[in-house]
């Protein structure tokens, strides 16, 4: 129960959805201010991993620590400051539905920071334009392109400014111009505010362009964890199937 | 002959151990289940005492108690002035039709009927079609949040779920309940009166006969709208966010929703008439 160094870590975490195990003994330390890819084939754990840090789903054993605090125990109206520190951008963007862009955005600033309406939907406007979504404000995310329900949700977590972003496959069904946007997106987060970004993703420029190190999920564990270099070079076959994109090889991949 | 029985033996207890298993599975899952909604119950009354003591009105746009109470209300009036109207004809012709067979006096028949909406048909008639229109409504719309992750997003921005969804629904379902109750009750009880006129020849003013309603019967129709109006929301929104999956989940949500919303209005009304007949000792 010592209390770990890394910023984010994972030990031994097991979960579980009434079958067999989604992850079993899954251990990984994340640095500050690094882009962590966390890739995997579809169906390995890589959204349920983001979503155990930050409580949206609930682990079954192990332990989860973020800042030198142990999170995965953590109530529900407990997790609201953690959430302010940790942001998500989910995978189909998930923007509300009933609310504009500028209401999505200023959601967040009202509930967590507390400011009132007017000065929240301000506040969310100035965030759309630093997204080139200034235009679009008033709009309702129905009416939009997937490429800008994707920006108009980044901004959405970033208002907050988190320490932390979790992208969960932030590129996939992006046309390839507004993917490597986004991931020159993630490496300024990382590297001009400092800000803390866990990415899943199975997007293979993605990867090799951005992180700092990335972690392959295998049959709910880690089977690699090592730099996009390291990455290339690792003798495994499992991890050379995957980076090389084989449909033939050691990996199992279940019900495919 | 003899190889055989023992296998036949085996089987058999194997299939009754199955047997029990698979219900003992059943009961343990419709315990949790319970255990579940009695949970979301209690989380929807702390919403409820957070807004009423103003520690969160930063809860939805002011305006969304407003927009439910449109929807499960105004929206519904047509549907509840409708089937509830067809209902009391009905009744009052199958009433009139009976005893005209026997004694031919329909001098009671307008009281009777009246006592009997107003204690139990109009709140649980209404209840039954709010359950299906409204219940359907709220699970898809929360199941669907819940399906594409629109929930997880909530909860993100720092948002309680039942205070944002549930909470406003529960408020409007209320009152609207209790509104449409009496609305759905004179519509019956007047389209009862008009076919009584006009197939039997009953005096309207002989039929519209308040003489047998008493405090006790409009106390008991306020309690069961209450009790339907709070149970239909809260199921409905049980079913919505337990949805798993995709479109699928979101159907299964619904359907059970429907269920789950008619089968408490139905255990409710049992429960609270029970109760009522053995506190007024009978005379209800």
């Amino acid at each position: 129960m010592t209390e770990p160094a890394a910023f984010i870590e994972y030990r031994a975490v097991d979960k579980a959805f009434g079958g067999p195990p989604v992850l079993r003994d899954l251990s990984l330390a994340i640095r500050r201010g690094e882009v962590m890819f966390i890739i995997g084939t579809s169906g390995v754990g890589k959204s349920v991993t983001i979503k155990l840090l930050i409580g949206l789903l609930r682990i079954d054993g192990g332990e989860i620590w973020f800042d030198g605090r142990r999170v995965d125990q953590l109530a529900e109206r407990a997790l609201v400051p953690l959430r302010k520190r940790i942001g998500m951008v989910f995978q189909s963007s998930t923007l509300f539905d009933s609310m504009t862009l500028a209401e999505n955005v200023a959601l967040p600033l009202r509930k967590h920071r507390r400011l009132p309406a007017p000065a929240a939907l301000d506040e969310a406007r100035r965030r759309l334009a630093q997204v080139y979504m200034a235009d679009h404000a008033e709009r309702y995310p129905a009416e939009l392109s997937d490429g800008m329900r994707k920006r108009a949700a980044i901004a959405r977590t970033l208002a907050l400014d988190p320490e932390v972003v979790l992208f969960d496959e932030p590129t996939t069904g992006l046309d390839p111009v507004s993917a490597r946007r986004i991931d020159r997106l993630i490496r300024e987060l990382a590297s001009r505010l400092g800000v803390t970004a866990i990415v899943v993703s199975h997007d293979l420029t993605s990867i090799f362009g951005t992180a700092d190190r990335v972690a392959l999920l295998y049959q709910g564990s880690v089977r690699a964890l090592a730099t996009p270099d390291g990455l290339r070079a690792s003798p495994d076959p499992v991890v050379q199937q995957f980076i090389t994109g084989q449909s033939s090889g050691p990996m199992e991949t279940p019900g495919f | 002959m003899d190889a055989a029985s023992p296998s036949v033996a085996r089987r058999a207890a194997g299939w009754f151990q199955h047997r029990v298993e698979t219900a003992g599975a059943a009961v343990l899952a419709t315990g949790a289940t319970a255990r579940e909604l009695w949970a979301i119950w209690l989380a929807t009354c702390a919403g409820v005492a957070r807004r009423a003591s103003r520690r969160h009105v930063q809860g939805r746009p002011r305006g969304e108690i407003v927009r439910q109470l449109y929807w499960i209300g105004n929206r519904s009036l047509v549907f509840i002035a409708v089937t509830l109207g067809f209902i009391g004809m009905v009744m009052a012709y199958e009433a009139c039709l009976q005893l005209s067979r026997v004694t031919g006096d329909y001098s009671q028949v307008g009281g009777q009927l009246l006592k009997l909406d107003v204690s139990d048909f109009a709140p649980t008639l209404t209840a039954l079609m709010l359950a299906t229109r409204v219940g359907a409504g709220i699970a898809a719309e929360i199941g669907s949040m819940k399906v594409t992750e629109q929930i997880d997003a909530l909860r993100m921005s720092g948002v309680l779920p039942i205070d944002y969804l549930i909470v406003p629904r529960l408020l409007a379902s209320l009152v609207m309940t209790l509104v449409l109750s009496v609305v759905g009750g004179v519509v019956m009880y007047g389209a009862g009166g008009l076919t009584a006129k006009f197939s039997f020849a009953v005096n309207p003013g002989v039929f519209f006969d308040a003489s047998q309603v008493h405090g006790r019967h409009v106390v008991l129709m306020v309690l069961k709208a209450v009790a339907y109006g709070a149970a239909i929301p809260v199921v409905a929104g049980f079913c919505g966010l337990r949805a798993r999956g995709s479109s699928e989940g979101v159907g299964w949500a619904t359907t059970a929703a429907v269920i789950g919303g008619s089968l408490a209005v139905i255990v409710l009304d049992f429960v609270i008439s029970a109760i009522a007949l053995v506190i007024l000792g009978g005379d209800l």
